[in-house]
């Protein structure tokens, strides 16, 4: 790869910080990772406005954080086994929210899209949205042939779940999608597959 | 900026200080089409000096036969208000820009929330079309100080039904902006017009409620204020324009005889600014474009509204 580039569709992230104007929060978190950035934020203060936080424990694979959680923020916790049944919860949220609700979200970065293309479908952009990236690298990939999407690329070359195509992980980002493109990587010399490394931990 | 000639064709008192103008064209073709919430530049020749002024288009964007302007006699009129009301008849030719749209309705919206305060009531009179023909969620909130200055209310609670309020301010009604704004369904835009104390509570209120700024849509255009007189060097041109104290830069310019960039001429949209060189005082800027920081700098300047207290100006014209 070279070096000094730099890719305008890749998405930028920052840490949960919150937003001082507002009229409601809600803060939506996935495993561990996440459950530590919703703990960092309540460490900044107690916001006085109307506050949710939506946690994903997942826990099967990680480790889970609900009872420190629990500790910080006693009336405001919603816990859920897996992220699929917190976006649920999410959207009943969104359909009876009002304007001026700050959405925070901290996790891998299918479900901080999965967020971001939710509150897109009640009229929220993502860049309103405050997003943190934890837990891993591991990308979304969008299959440019077979049009499936991937989850959890951590390898620079990732077979396609829909098409079984070697794709190769590239830099750009559809935020309409949510993912990365991925495109076949021995579609000129076929069976010529460059080694397949871990760079998405 | 282009523009065709128009002819007069109705003339209507709406309220003591408001006057409605409709114009088709004079050569007879059809008029073209607008979206919700554009204005014209009209231009009258007044004793010999050229006046333009920016007007929202009124009515049925779709395929307008006519255009609708509503004028209000301003108390301080620079003259082209006081001109409208008093010189134009029925059958008066009058210049005018094609339509132009600085406050477009966002059609991501999944409401719009419309808020008018007297005069600004005429950019929505063609929101309020495409609104109802597309069928889209809005709510009107239309403010004015007495029944006396009750532009369009009878027309508009027609149109809008139970989607229109309004509020006298001679009955002690006025909007409540924190408590409007704090219950509005996510995905909700806000479009304000009006004079100026209200668009910026507005504009504050939203904020200080977390709303993010690109739901936050408001039209003002400002006329251009006098002030002390001073000299323009135009560099490309190599000339120099004196520009009096009750006349703007940009006037000054154009009654210089040199073409200038300009589409609002309210200080709003932009397309005036224009490179200052150097100058032996200070800018006054006057218009709500250029951030803070760039009216800091000094380097431009929007002179349609904006002066400069100084005995010469250099520009990049
Ligand atoms: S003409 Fe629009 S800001 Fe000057």
């Amino acid at each position: 790869m070279e070096r000094g580039y730099w890719i305008r569709s890749k998405p930028v992230y920052s840490t949960l910080v919150w937003q001082q104007q507002a009229n409601a929060h809600i803060v939506l978190v996935e495993g561990s990772a996440g459950g530590l950035a919703a703990m960092k934020l309540f460490q900044q203060m107690h916001p006085e406005h109307p506050t949710k936080v939506l946690y994903a424990r997942n826990p099967v694979v990680q480790q889970d954080l609900s009872i420190p959680l629990s500790k910080v923020v006693p009336d405001a916790l919603l816990m859920f086994e897996t992220t699929e049944e917190s976006l649920v919860a999410f959207e009943a949220h969104l359909s009876s929210a009002c304007m001026g609700l700050r959405i925070y979200v901290a996790g891998s970065e299918r479900f901080i899209w999965q967020v971001a293309q939710m509150a897109d479908k009640y009229g929220i952009d993502d860049s309103d949205i405050i997003k943190e990236l934890v837990g891993t690298l591991a990308r979304p990939i969008y299959c440019v042939h077979c049009k499936t999407i991937s989850y959890e690329a951590h390898t620079n070359i990732k077979k396609c779940d829909g098409c079984g195509k070697q794709l190769f992980v590239r830099d750009h980002f559809s935020r309409r999608l949510g993912a990365y493109m991925g495109l076949m990587v021995d579609a000129e010399d076929p069976g010529q597959i460059p080694s397949i490394e871990e760079i998405y931990p | 900026m282009s523009t065709f000639k128009v002819v007069v064709s109705n003339i209507q008192q709406i309220t003591p200080l408001i006057k409605q103008f409709s114009f088709i064209r004079e050569d007879g073709a059809s008029l073209p089409p607008f979206s919700g919430g554009s204005h014209v530049v009209v231009a009258m020749n007044i004793n010999g000096r050229l006046h333009r002024n920016p007007y929202s288009l009124m009515g049925s964007p779709q395929a307008p036969d006519t255009y609708h302007i509503a004028v209000r006699l301003q108390e301080h009129s620079r003259g082209g208000s006081a001109y409208l009301h008093h010189e134009v008849k029925v059958g008066s030719q009058l210049e005018i820009t094609y339509p132009n749209n600085l406050f477009a309705l966002d059609k991501r919206a999944r409401k719009h929330l419309l808020v008018a305060g007297g005069i600004g009531i005429t950019p929505f009179m063609s929101q309020i079309e495409d609104l109802i023909r597309t069928k889209a969620n809005y709510e009107l909130h239309y403010a004015y100080r007495s029944q006396d200055h009750a532009a369009f209310t009878s027309t508009l609670k027609e149109k809008c039904d139970e989607r229109i309020r309004v509020y006298v301010e001679s009955e002690g009604l006025s909007i409540d902006l924190k408590a409007l704004l704090s219950k509005q369904p996510l995905g909700t835009h806000v479009y304000v017009c009006g004079p100026n104390a209200m668009v910026v509570a507005l504009i504050e209120t939203a904020r200080s409620l977390g709303w993010p700024e690109n739901h936050i849509h408001s039209e003002q255009f400002l006329a251009p204020p006098s002030g002390e007189p001073f000299k323009v060097k135009l560099a490309k041109s190599n000339i120099e324009v004196h520009v009096p104290a009750e006349m703007s830069m940009l006037e000054a310019i154009e009654a210089a005889g040199v073409d200038a960039p300009y589409s609002c001429r309210g200080g709003a949209c932009g397309r005036c600014e224009l490179e200052v060189i150097r100058t032996d005082g200070v800018l006054v800027h006057q218009d709500h474009y250029l951030s803070e920081a760039d009216k800091a700098a000094g380097k431009k300047i929007m002179p349609c509204v904006s002066r400069a207290k100084c005995h010469s100006l250099e520009i990049n014209l």
